[in-house]
């Protein structure tokens, strides 16, 4: 069974770009969510190994939502997915324990490494 | 009085032609600059994405529904006619997310201040309406095979969230 990660983004096209990557190399989608108040839930509810999280969602975003899971859980592997120009959130978030971050418009191949590097 | 800097503008238009290239594999050429009293958008698609920090205000990227078509194809290759479907707007909505964002990280280069953006909102349809809070803004066409690509920046500086709307990005609504 591959490692199991959740996917956080509030726009459906990156997670299915992000689930399109992850799932052919051996992950298992454990579920996602479409913004920070939905993502802390989850997490407790499926535990998955990693999350991947973008910064500006509505409702609650992804530095508030990583601060809250890191809280819960600091073993939590997170990795910000982000477009440039959240830079301090980006430095927020590092500073709180996410393990990497991912620029958009970023490659498959870049994803999927910062996954695995978070997975070690 | 309306204070808009061109110097704001390069920025989007410099973001707009790498992202667009990036993302999509389509060419963009410069287009002509003018000046708008108020934002109106010219074709089919809108996005907007409100900005605030030492800028305040909206970008509306505004364009005609083949090329927009042409790029979610491009990005969503090997999904299904319906997928790409449900996903068209979202999808576009990420480009403006991600131009926006790189506009931004290269207006906040040598700053202490830094711009923060707010999620896009998107429609599309004919006789589309955009109503947004009343704003001037200086307009960068851009030019691609698939059709053209209007940029308008109408943001000022010093003001507040509040004051400039920024956290309602517009309300779009089909007229007729």
């Amino acid at each position: 069974m591959g490692k199991r990660v959740m996917v956080v983004d509030d726009a459906n096209f990156m997670r299915t770009i992000v689930k399109d990557t992850l799932a052919p190399n051996g992950f298992e989608i454990a579920g996602e969510a479409a913004n920070g108040t939905e993502a802390v839930q989850k997490y407790a509810q499926l535990k998955p190994d990693l999350v991947t999280m973008d910064i500006t969602m509505k409702v609650k975003d992804g530095l508030e939502a990583a601060r809250e899971i890191l809280s819960a859980d600091p073993d939590a592997r997170i990795v910000m997915v982000t477009a440039l120009g959240q830079e301090k959130m980006l430095m927020d978030s590092i500073a709180l324990g996410v393990r990497d971050f991912v620029v958009k418009p970023f490659t498959r191949e870049r994803i999927l490494s910062a996954v695995e590097k978070a997975l070690r | 009085m309306v204070k808009i800097n061109a110097a704001h503008v390069n920025p989007f238009v410099e973001a707009a032609m790498r992202v667009v290239t990036q993302v999509a594999g389509i060419q963009v050429r410069r287009g002509h600059l003018s000046y708008k009293a108020k934002v109106e958008p010219s074709f089919g698609v809108s996005i907007i994405v409100g900005i605030y920090g030492f800028l305040t205000g909206q970008i509306v990227y505004s364009l005609e529904g083949r090329l927009a078509e042409r790029m979610v194809d491009k990005m969503m290759e090997g999904k299904s006619p319906q997928e790409k479907k449900i996903l068209f707007l979202d999808c576009l909505g990420e480009v403006a997310n991600m131009i926006t964002g790189n506009a931004t990280a290269l207006l906040n280069r040598g700053r202490d201040q830094t711009l923060n953006i707010t999620t896009p909102t998107i429609a599309s349809g004919n006789n589309l309406s955009v109503h947004l809070v009343p704003k001037a803004a200086l307009v960068l066409g851009l030019i691609t095979q698939y059709g053209p690509i209007e940029i308008s920046v109408a943001v000022e500086e010093g003001e507040t969230l509040q004051e400039a709307g920024a956290s309602d990005p517009g309300l779009l609504s089909e007229a007729g």
